[in-house]
């Protein structure tokens, strides 16, 4: 099944049950290069408000600089990409205190303490929350006076989400929210994203395991070597698989038949 | 405002938290004059040793707090992500910088407290101290080398951004007329070192404490140092890596 008809299908979708969402993020023709490597090759796709966009595929398939195009900290090669309307890179201070974001490193310095980063960038915002009720979301309270440094995997993951969230974002992106995140912090951090999508906030987050995806996603972006496989809602993308497919299958036979159609066209 | 005082605040305490810095800035300089003051090792002229060292360390703090400090926590937050997730708040690129530059002031400013409290018990009593032009002089000294070690830390991989700056440091030392006289290295030597920011530094500085004349030539010579350390490190400063 083609691209083209899932997107037809969506917004058939979206009139029947009424919720059709604003677009919060439009890509068009993006083109990311690396010196001689071709990261993210000609994509187009939207993001809306009030929906989880869930950007999948294999590590090194152009989710990342993608996210990181959108949120300003890289420049496209080409293309067109507008994040609240406004121009990423250009319109960069008129964005930054409306979207949040969570990179894959974290961003923190090690020896800066829990209760003191989520201060610092509750100030940055204006304060529109408090470093005690983010931590509290997040669950770390009782880290408070712990350095980064010796927080585990998933507590770091969790404070850089809390960070994201200090800005109380329009759009948030999140690159691999749950990578090295234990089984009751990946139930949170999921409640925390859908609870974002229901205010109505844009939520990217990239992720490389379908598993979570599939129980997040209200959109799905499959990504394969730079290319766009999937664009579509996941009840879309499952409902044209048969619905005992999980992303992973989907993944596999949309990965396999981009392979093929390119054999053929080198034929 | 608010957002300043807050990044200021973020860089004082991550910046006291640095044990190894604090060493190298406060505790470093402070035995270095005691014991070269105290001992006969300096081969200066002047009756006075520590009229000759005192000049020539306060110089050295510059470099240490402007330099290396700065340079070492800046490169770190580079390859750490932390500019790169700054880069995405409303802080802007202008309230960061400020808030570094005033980080160095406060942190300069309690070094030569300190150092000067430490010179007076160890018996240093300049005369007719020309302060206004001691400060223009601190002032462009902190540019120019935190311009330098911006440039490594903008461009270098943290580990080598970490050795280059403590060489760099100790090479600007040794060649900076602090303690040794740059008429008593070897010839060659000499004329390089006399033209290196550390040696204009504390020989200008020694001037403005000793009521000699202000050397125009080593005062221009200073200048150009910081304006083309500044710019370069404007032009070639990378985000993350």
């Amino acid at each position: 099944m083609s691209v083209k008809s899932c997107e037809l299908r969506t917004v058939m979708v979206m009139n029947l049950s009424g919720q059709s969402h604003e677009v919060a993020i439009s890509v068009r023709d993006l083109v990311v290069d690396y010196k001689q490597l071709r990261a993210v090759n000609n994509i187009s796709f939207d993001a809306k408000h009030g929906e989880v966009t869930v950007v999948i595929g294999p590590n090194g398939a152009g989710k990342t600089s993608t996210m990181e195009v959108c949120s300003g900290v890289r420049t496209a090669t080409s293309g067109k990409v507008s994040v609240l309307g406004l121009d990423p890179k250009k319109d960069r201070h008129k964005i930054n205190s409306q979207i949040g974001v969570m990179l894959q490193d974290g961003g923190v310095y090690p020896s800066a303490r829990v209760f003191e980063v989520a201060q610092h960038y509750c100030n940055l915002y204006g304060n529109r929350t408090t470093a005690g009720e983010l931590l509290e979301m997040v669950d770390l309270t009782r880290q408070e006076k712990t350095s980064w440094r010796k927080l585990s995997g998933g507590e770091k993951q969790r404070l850089s989400l809390a960070l994201a969230l200090a800005a109380k974002p329009r759009v948030a992106f999140l690159d691999e929210p749950t990578s090295g995140v234990d089984i009751f912090g990946r139930d949170l951090i999921r409640g925390i994203v859908r609870r974002l999508a229901d205010n109505g906030c844009a939520v990217v987050m990239a992720t490389h395991e379908l598993d979570e995806a599939q129980r997040v996603a209200d959109h799905v972006l499959m990504f394969q070597d730079g290319n766009l496989l999937a664009n579509a809602p996941l009840i879309e993308l499952r409902g044209s698989a048969g619905t005992n497919q999980t992303l992973e299958d989907i993944f596999r036979d949309l990965s396999s038949n981009a392979a093929i159609s390119r054999s053929r066209e080198a034929q | 405002m608010k957002i300043f005082r807050s990044q200021l605040r973020q860089e004082l305490t991550v910046m006291a938290r640095n044990g190894e810095q604090l060493l190298l800035l406060v505790v470093v300089p402070v035995i270095l004059l005691i014991f070269f003051s105290q001992t006969d090792f300096l081969t200066t002229e002047s009756e006075n040793k520590i009229d000759f060292l005192m000049p020539g360390i306060l110089g050295l703090a510059v470099m240490s707090t402007a330099m290396v400090s700065l340079g070492i926590a800046t490169g770190f937050e580079r390859s750490y992500g932390v500019l790169k997730r700054l880069g995405t708040t409303p802080l802007g690129t202008r309230r960061l910088v400020l808030a570094k530059v005033a980080a160095i002031c406060v942190i300069e400013i309690a070094q030569l407290v300190l150092l000067i409290f430490v010179g007076q018990l160890l018996g240093w009593n300049p005369n007719q101290i020309n302060l206004a032009q001691v400060l223009v002089l601190l002032l462009v000294g902190t540019s120019c080398f935190a311009g330098i070690g911006l440039i490594l830390a903008g461009r270098l991989r943290a580990e080598i951004n970490l050795a280059a700056q403590n060489g760099l440091y100790l090479a600007l030392l040794l060649l900076g007329g602090i303690f040794v006289s740059n008429d008593e290295l070897p010839k060659t030597l000499g004329d390089v070192a006399q033209v290196l920011p550390s040696s204009l530094l504390s020989s200008l500085l020694r001037s403005s404490f000793n009521n000699n004349e202000l050397v125009i030539a080593d005062a221009i010579a200073l200048g150009g140092w910081a304006l083309s350390a500044c710019a370069l490190a404007v032009i070639s400063f990378k985000w993350s890596d």
